[in-house]
C-alpha cells in the first residue's frame, strides 16, 4: 500500500482517515506542539492534554504521527526527505514549502492540495446549505459535529485514491487541487437544480421530510421517531394499521397523497398525539415489519451500543490504553475492508522510527529533539 | 484546467444499476473521474421518480430535473430483467464491466439472479458495490430506509441544533450524497487492490454507516463519557464568537466566525470597543451577551452589508445565501458547468469540486432518455454489429 503524508487541518483529516481505512500507511506530520485537531472539543478528562480530543481520537486513528517543526530549516529538510520516500502527500494550504521543491524531491508524488477556504460555518452559509438547515421559523443552523468538514474530507479521499490509482496505472504522480468551499457548494446541488429548473427555493424543514407529504420527526414517550408515510394507497393502508388513530380510520379521503399534502399538519399532530404514548423502538420495529420507512431519532450515546453497528463490525469492543473498555468506531470503510485500525497516535509517536529509516543515528535524533526541531 | 493526460478512471467500465439518488450519484462521481458508464434501466419499472417527487413539473429527456442532473454522463440501455433474454444481455455487459453499482434493498439483485457470487464466477475481477440503507447483513439489513429516516437514525439530527431544539435535519438528499461519496472512495480503492491481486470484491456499503462515520468523533466521546455530546448550534469550542446572526429584512442572516484574539480586537474596534472577552475562554463564557450585542448591530443592516463590512475589517463572515443568490459566488462559478449538448446558454450542472492538473475535466453530457443509447453500448462493450442488435430489438429484450 501507499505511504501518504498527512498535513491537513480539520477540513481534510477525515479524508486521510479514510485512506488509512483502505490500508494505506498514513503519516501525520504535526508541529511538536500538536496540531489543531488535538485541541478540538469534546475533550476527554482521562488522557494527557494533547491526546484528549475526541476528534483527534477518531480522525487520527489508523495513522502514525511524526512531530516536526516545519518553521525551521532542518524541519523542512526532514519533510523533503520524507516526501522523497512517499507516494502521496495531502496538504492543507499554504504548502510548507514551494510546490516545485516538493515535486523536485519526488517527481512522481501525488500531491493533493486542499484549500480549506473560510471557516466551516462561513463556507456552509455561502454554499447555500445554511439556508436549508434549521427550523422553518427559527434560526438557520449548521450541521453539527463538524459534519461539513467531514463532507469535504470524503472528497479529499476520493481525489487522493483516484490520483493514486492513476499513478499505479501510469507511473506518474499528479497534483490535485481540492477546494473545500467548492465541495460544500457541490453538495447544495439540489438547491440549485430546484431553483434553476422550476424557480422554487428549497427551504428549511427542521425535523420534517420533503419527499412524501407526511414525514417528520415526532415525539415518543422516550424521545423522537422519524416517519415517512408511504405515498401509495397500499402504504397508507399499512400505515393506518400502525397508527390506529380514529382520525385516519374514519377518513377515506386521506388515502390520497395529494389530500394528505393539504392536511399535512393536522395529520402530523394526530400521529404525534398517538406516538407520545409509545416507546420509540417498539413503534419503529412495528413500522418496519409493515414496510413503512421509520427510524428512531438517535444520539451518539445510543449509537455506541447500536446492535446493527456492532453486528457489522463498525463498532468494535476494545481496551484502550487511555480510556479503558469502549466500543470503538472503526469506520465505514475499515469495517468493510476488514482493515485493522490502530488507536490514534500519541504526538510524535513515530518520529524516532521515521528518522531512523531516513538514516539518522540515535544521537542525531536526540540533537534534533533538543533543538526543538522534532518532538 | 486543460491537458491531455487521461482522467484517473479513463477506460474503466461501470455498469449502473442505481436508482433515486445514492447509486446514480456515486456513478456520476466515477464518470466525472473518467469512467465509461452504462446505466441499466427498465421502462416497465419507471414508477420511482425519486428525489423530491410529487412536486415536479416535467423535466428533460423524460426525467425529473433532479434525476436529469444526477444521471448525466452515461449511456442508457433499457433491459427487462424479468425476461431471460434481458437478463442474458445484462450478464454479458456485466462480464465486460470493471465495476457494478446497485442500491436496491438488500436481496433484490440476488432474486434477479445477479448476486455477487454468481457474477464473480464469470468475472472474477468485478468490483461489485452494493449500497443498501443498512447493508447486506446485521439485524436491520432488510429495513427500509430513505434520506430523512437515515438522517434521523445516524445521529445527524441530534448532533445538529442547540440544546433543547427538536431534531434538526437538512432539506436536501444529504444522506444519499454521503453514501455515494463513501461508495466511490471504496470502489476506487478496490480497483487499486485489484491491480495487486487480480481479484475484484463485493463492497457491502451501508449508507447508515457512512452517515454515522461522519460523527465518529462524537461516538468516541460518548463511548468514553457515557453522555450524549453537547448540542452546540452553530457555535464552536475553538472560535468565539461564532454564530448565525439575524440581519435586517425577512429571514435574513449572516454567519460570523471570530477565529483569533486579533480578529476579536478588530470586531471591538468596529463596534466602538464596548465588548468584554480578551481571551477565547472569556468570550465562550460571555457568548450570549456578545451575541446580543452583535445582533443589535447586524439587525440594522442587510446580510451582504454585514458580510462586506466584516470582511473589510478582516473578520470571517458570510451572508446566508439562498438558491437565487448562490450562482454569483466564486465557489459556485467554479462548480457550475455547461452541458455539451446545450452550451453556455443551456442549463448548468454541478461538476467535480476538484481538478487534476494536466487533465481536462470531463465534459458534461446530459442524462439520456431511457434506453436511448442501448445500441451504442451493445456495439461498444459487446462488439455486436447492427444486425445482431436489430435481432435483439425484435425480441423486445432491448
Amino acid at each position: 500500500m501507499a505511504r501518504i503524508l498527512d498535513l491537513t487541518n480539520l477540513m481534510g483529516a477525515y479524508g486521510t482517515r479514510l485512506l488509512a481505512e483502505l490500508g494505506h500507511d498514513v503519516l501525520r506530520i504535526e508541529t511538536p506542539k500538536g496540531d489543531g485537531v488535538r485541541r478540538e472539543a469534546p475533550v476527554l478528562d482521562s488522557a494527557p492534554r494533547t491526546e484528549a480530543s475526541a476528534f483527534h481520537q477518531f480522525l487520527n486513528a489508523g495513522k502514525r504521527s511524526a512531530a516536526i517543526d516545519l518553521a525551521t530549516e532542518n524541519g523542512r529538510k526532514l519533510l523533503l526527505a520524507l516526501i522523497a520516500k512517499s507516494d502521496a502527500a495531502v496538504v492543507s494550504l499554504p504548502l510548507p514549502l514551494a510546490e516545485e521543491k516538493l515535486l523536485a524531491a519526488n517527481p512522481d508524488l501525488v500531491l493533493v492540495r486542499l484549500d480549506d477556504g473560510p471557516p466551516e460555518l462561513c463556507a456552509y452559509a455561502s454554499a447555500g446549505l445554511l439556508a436549508i438547515t434549521g427550523e422553518p421559523d427559527g434560526k438557520p443552523t449548521m450541521l453539527g459535529g463538524h459534519v461539513p468538514c467531514a463532507a469535504v474530507g470524503v472528497h479529499v479521499a476520493l481525489a487522493a485514491v483516484a490520483a493514486l490509482f492513476a499513478k499505479e496505472r501510469s507511473g506518474a504522480g499528479q497534483v490535485v487541487d481540492v477546494s473545500a468551499p467548492q465541495c460544500l457548494a457541490s453538495l447544495a446541488e439540489q438547491v440549485w437544480v430546484e431553483y434553476s429548473a422550476t424557480g422554487e427555493m428549497m427551504e428549511r424543514l427542521g425535523s420534517r421530510g420533503g419527499i412524501t407529504a407526511v414525514a417528520g420527526a415526532l415525539p415518543c414517550a422516550d424521545g423522537h421517531w422519524m416517519i415517512s408515510v408511504p405515498p401509495d394507497p397500499r402504504g397508507w393502508a399499512n400505515f393506518v394499521q400502525l397508527v390506529p388513530h380514529p382520525a385516519f380510520k374514519d377518513d377515506a379521503s386521506l388515502a390520497d397523497e395529494a389530500m394528505r399534502r393539504e392536511r399535512k399538519q393536522e395529520i402530523l399532530d394526530s400521529i404525534a398525539e398517538w406516538s407520545r404514548q409509545q416507546k420509540k423502538n417498539a413503534i419503529v420495529e412495528q413500522a418496519q415489519s409493515l414496510h413503512i420507512p421509520a427510524a428512531v431519532v438517535t444520539n451518539p450515546l445510543e449509537l455506541i451500543e447500536d446492535p446493527q453497528l456492532l453486528a457489522r463490525g463498525f463498532l468494535k469492543a476494545i481496551d484502550h490504553p487511555a480510556f479503558g473498555k469502549i466500543n470503538f468506531p472503526v469506520g465505514a470503510l475499515a469495517s468493510m475492508f476488514q482493515q485493522a485500525i490502530s488507536f490514534a497516535p500519541r504526538l510524535g509517536e513515530s518520529t524516532a522510527q521515521l528518522l531512523a529509516e531516513l538514516g539518522y543515528s540515535a544521537s542525531e535524533v536526540d540533537r534534533l529533539r533538543d533543538e526543538g526541531i522534532v518532538g | 484546467m486543460t491537458g491531455d493526460r487521461p482522467l484517473p478512471l479513463s477506460g474503466i467500465r461501470v455498469l449502473d444499476f442505481g436508482h433515486i439518488v445514492a447509486g446514480p450519484f456515486c456513478v456520476r462521481l466515477l464518470a466525472d473521474l473518467g469512467a465509461d458508464v452504462v446505466k441499466v434501466e427498465t421502462a416497465t419499472r419507471q414508477g420511482r421518480t425519486g428525489a423530491r417527487r410529487g412536486q415536479r413539473p416535467g423535466g428533460t429527456n423524460g426525467r425529473t430535473p433532479h434525476l436529469y442532473h444526477i444521471n448525466r454522463n452515461r449511456r442508457s440501455i433499457d433491459l427487462n430483467l424479468k425476461t431471460e433474454r434481458g437478463l442474458a444481455i445484462a450478464r454479458q455487459l456485466i462480464d465486460k464491466a470493471d465495476v457494478l453499482v446497485e442500491n436496491f434493498s438488500s436481496g433484490v439483485m440476488e432474486r434477479l439472479g445477479l448476486g455477487y457470487p454468481t457474477l464473480a464466477k464469470s468475472n472474477p475481477g468485478l468490483v461489485y458495490c452494493s449500497m443498501a440503507s443498512f447493508g447486506q447483513s446485521g439485524p436491520r439489513h432488510g429495513w427500509t430506509g430513505m434520506n430523512v429516516t437515515l438522517q434521523a437514525c445516524s445521529g445527524l439530527m441530534l448532533a445538529t441544533g442547540a440544546e433543547g431544539d427538536p431534531p434538526i435535519g437538512i432539506s436536501n438528499s444529504w444522506n444519499d450524497y454521503i453514501g455515494g461519496l463513501h461508495a466511490a472512495v471504496a470502489i476506487v480503492g478496490a480497483l487499486s487492490k485489484r491491480r495487486a491481486t487480480g481479484k475484484g470484491c463485493h463492497l457491502d456499503v451501508s449508507q447508515f454507516e457512512a452517515s454515522v462515520a461522519m460523527i465518529g468523533s462524537l461516538l468516541f466521546a460518548s463511548a468514553v463519557t457515557h453522555k450524549p455530546p453537547a448540542r452546540l448550534g452553530s457555535r464552536s469550542n475553538t472560535a468565539a464568537p461564532q454564530g448565525v446572526y439575524r440581519c435586517a429584512g425577512e429571514d435574513q442572516w449572516c454567519a460570523i466566525s471570530v477565529q483569533s484574539d486579533a480578529q476579536w480586537q478588530k470586531l471591538r474596534v468596529l463596534f466602538g470597543g464596548d465588548l468584554r472577552g480578551d481571551t477565547l475562554a472569556a468570550r465562550l463564557a460571555h457568548h450570549d451577551a456578545i451575541d446580543t450585542a452583535i445582533e443589535a448591530w447586524t439587525g440594522r443592516l442587510g446580510p451582504q452589508e454585514v458580510e462586506r463590512l466584516l470582511i473589510e475589517a478582516g473578520i470571517p463572515a458570510a451572508a446566508m445565501r439562498r438558491a437565487n443568490e448562490i450562482a454569483a459566488t466564486e465557489e459556485w462559478r467554479w462548480v457550475l458547468r455547461p452541458l455539451k449538448e446545450h452550451g453556455e446558454a443551456g442549463p448548468k450542472v454541478i461538476g467535480l469540486p476538484f481538478t487534476f492538473r494536466g487533465s481536462a475535466p470531463r465534459e458534461a453530457t446530459e442524462a439520456p432518455r431511457m434506453g436511448a443509447s442501448g445500441s451504442a453500448a451493445l456495439s461498444d462493450w459487446l462488439g455486436l454489429d447492427e444486425s445482431a442488435i436489430a435481432e435483439l430489438m425484435r425480441e423486445e429484450a432491448v
